[in-house]
């Protein structure tokens, strides 16, 4: 009876300590300046905008409130019938099947993209060579689209959404996560330059490879500088080109130099090289940049006999005439668009960890990869499917959207996708940088073997494509 | 008591109607659960730790929050517009007996559902009040805490709630019978009685009780007896003269290494059952 009593009594007082206590919670905490959303994205790249466009497209999120911070003014549009832009990307088949889900690929499709139908890989000391497309090239390899139009599109879709709010000139400041699962406050907060904070139940980082976001989590960075530059460039293209739908990558010492289609006359440039010479090509005068990247696709280098002999005794086993291997010559290009040249630094990235609790990060935040097999923005864009999904599965099960139990389900999924891509990547600039010739040997070996075996070359093909 | 293959209706109620006496006049009918109870309140400070001794409850919400979700969607307890939203469990009334520290109530709340969890854990009670109030202030409206025997309070809600949720809490209970009873008494005809617990299977003693336990330390020593652990098909049966018809049994499984719950084929190890009281 006592015991009975003893319940009641408690039983009685519970809910009482329940309310005390909300309300003095309601008027200690609640900061009141801080203005609160379910989902904060830091950085509006490609990567960042989007993931709100994805966040806004799925059912799932709709009462949620999602916020895009910017650094940047506000986008200023795109022209799809003005000169091409120099920063592209070449789009595999994963990405567009999220521009799809989230009607973005429409918007690109009615304005212009050229599609790549084959890749030729060649080198500079041996007549090692890989040509990669679909079955008498039914599909595309990848699709070639300019930056600033992807943005374009996404941004479109994102003015439709109502739930979220772009913030454009938004600099972090500074940022805090709620580290310990157990502390008491379970959101991140965020303070802009400007002054103004924020909080919010999930933080993401898609701001980049010096990500403020990645600084706050605490989590090891791995990250080698490749001592390289990345120059692009948009080009004119001599008449002889045909439709011009076959992207070109040679292997040079430097590093390789590759040019994607733009359209049957127009190309543009990606060559990674040291960076005196990449300062050097930068300044060059237009016709002087022309001959030398001519002659970087041209020029006949030293080669490792020895290299080359075994390859024509690898041709020879499989069969093949040199024919079926002839290299293709890529357009010769007549023209460089004024201002188009640009420089960026080159580097290898990869964070320990992709989530903690309140915070997760997409993109060039959580990895950074050598620019060779137009992998990092596809990288990225993967991402963006993984941690929509993810999201929206736990938010459906009434997680909150900042648990680290399921973001690290997304990173488990993404570090299956992305190492082994990353370790591929960072392995041929490696195994491209030297002119050591067993090494020569063994990478065109290597690389002729892959040629002549489809069953690897489609595996390598389905890691690059998606 | 109840686990071997004779029990009738008639010795059922029969066995009920002591039962119902006994709680009305004594409460030592409940003593040995307080053991149990007193093993849990041990835990509570340690209960809303993802990576603490109840790691596996925390991850178990993957698959019963959906478990809980759908089989009310696929009952049409749940407003089409609703389906798809975070507030799939709009407009639910759930009870929720033996809440613990709150892992499942909270997150049934966050889905939308007029939630209560009670408990005979003082200190379990107060932990999840703590939590709610500190951490999820936002489901205070959604969320209540009791501290009383599902029996009480089903007396004071006669065919109130459209699911009621009893989640890895009948293999700690003597009195099965007594607590189900009471859960479908507290539930609405057409409303759905969850169940999800271990089933009394040697995979799942030496498995589950004996390595879980004394090797691995996935759950405290003790958590789980044998002669407490209950089939499926006894469940059901019990289920059956309550006139509760099971729907669906779905059997689970939990992957220590990377501590996550999966549905599996056979109800071997730990199984989630649904029953709908009938009209």
């Amino acid at each position: 009876m006592f015991v009975l009593l003893r319940r009641n009594g408690v039983l009685a007082a519970t809910p009482k300590l329940c309310r005390i206590s909300t309300r003095l919670l309601s008027s200690g905490t609640a900061t009141d300046r801080s203005e609160h959303f379910d989902i904060i994205i830091g950085g509006g790249g490609l990567v960042g905008t989007t993931l709100a466009a994805a966040l806004a497209k799925n059912a799932t999120f709709a009462t949620k409130r999602v916020l895009l911070l910017e650094g940047a003014p506000e986008f200023k549009g795109f022209n799809a019938s003005g000169p091409y832009q120099n920063r592209v990307s070449a789009i595999n088949k994963n990405s567009i099947e999220l521009f799809k889900s989230i009607e973005v690929w429409p918007l690109i499709e009615a304005a212009r993209f050229k599609s790549v139908k084959q890749m030729q890989v060649w080198e500079s000391h041996s007549d090692a060579l890989i040509h990669f497309q679909d079955n008498n090239f039914a599909s595309d390899v990848a699709c070639i689209i300019e930056n600033d139009l992807i943005l374009d599109a996404v941004y479109t879709r994102l003015k439709e959404a109502t739930n979220v709010q772009v913030l454009n000139k938004a600099r972090i400041e500074s940022v805090r996560l709620p580290k310990d699962a157990q502390a008491n406050t379970n959101t991140s907060e965020l303070k802009l330059q400007d002054g103004r904070s924020f909080t919010c139940d999930l933080l993401i980082g898609a701001d980049g490879a010096n990500s403020i976001v990645r600084k706050e989590m605490g989590v090891d960075v791995f990250s080698l500088n490749y001592e390289r530059m990345g120059l692009v460039a948009t080009l004119d293209l001599s008449d002889d080109g045909g439709d011009n739908s076959v992207a070109f990558q040679r292997f040079l010492p430097n590093g390789p130099v590759a040019l994607l289609p733009l359209s049957p006359k127009q190309s543009s440039l990606v060559w990674s090289t040291s960076v005196s010479h990449a300062k050097q090509l930068q300044a060059l005068p237009p016709a002087e940049f022309v001959d030398a990247l001519n002659e970087a696709f041209c020029r006949q280098y030293p080669r490792v006999e020895l290299a080359d002999k075994a390859l024509q005794a690898l041709n020879a086993f499989f069969g093949h005439t040199s024919a079926q291997n002839q290299l293709q010559y890529p357009p010769r290009v007549t023209g460089v668009q004024t201002g188009s040249r640009a420089t960026f630094p080159l580097g290898f990235l990869h964070a320990s960890s992709y989530v903690t609790s309140g915070a997760a990060l997409v993109g060039d935040a959580a990895h950074r990869v050598h620019p060779l097999a137009g992998q990092g923005v596809n990288l990225g864009f993967s991402d963006v499917r993984y941690l929509v999904d993810t999201l929206a599965t736990a938010a459906y099960a009434g997680f909150k959207l900042g648990d680290k139990q399921h973001l690290l389900k997304y990173e488990r999924q993404c570090l299956t996708k992305n190492v082994p891509i990353m370790i591929g990547v960072h392995g041929l600039h490696t195994l491209y940088s030297t002119e050591f010739s067993p090494v020569v040997l063994l990478r065109s070996l290597g690389l002729q073997l892959t040629q002549n075996l489809p069953p690897i070359k489609n595996m390598f093909m389905r890691g690059a494509m998606g | 008591m109840f686990i071997n293959k004779s029990v009738t209706p008639a010795r059922l109620s029969q066995y009920l109607a002591s039962r119902v006496v006994r709680n009305s006049t004594t409460t030592t009918s409940t003593t040995t659960d307080y053991n149990e109870v007193r093993h849990h309140e041990n835990q509570s400070e340690n209960w809303w730790n993802p990576s603490g001794p109840m790691a596996a409850l925390h991850a178990l919400n993957e698959i019963r929050v959906p478990f809980i979700r759908d089989g009310l969607v696929a009952r049409g307890q749940v407003n089409a517009d609703y389906i798809n939203t975070t507030n799939v469990l709009q407009d639910q009334k759930m009870l929720e007996v033996g809440c613990g520290g709150g892992l499942l109530t909270e997150q049934l709340g966050r889905l939308g559902a007029d939630i209560t969890g009670i408990d005979l854990g003082e200190r379990l009670i107060q932990r999840a009040c703590k939590h709610l109030n500190e951490s999820s202030p936002e489901l205070v409206t959604k969320v209540k805490y009791r501290l009383e025997s599902v029996d009480q309070h089903a007396k004071a809600h006669g065919e109130f709630y459209t699911a009621v949720i009893v989640s890895e809490v009948l293999e700690h209970v003597d009195d099965k019978v007594g607590l189900l009873e009471a859960c479908v008494r507290s539930l609405k005809p057409g409303g759905s009685i969850f169940i999800t617990t271990i089933n009394k299977t040697l995979p799942m003693w030496i498995g589950g009780v004996l390595i879980g336990e004394y090797v691995l330390n996935l759950a405290p020593k003790g958590t789980h007896h044998w002669d407490k652990m209950i089939s499926p098909l006894d469940v059901q049966r019990i289920l059956d003269t309550m006139n509760c018809q099971t729907v669906l049994i779905n059997g689970s499984t939990y992957d220590f290494w990377r501590n996550t719950w999966r549905w599996i084929n056979s109800t071997q190890m730990c199984y989630a059952l649904q029953a709908v009281k009938q009209t």
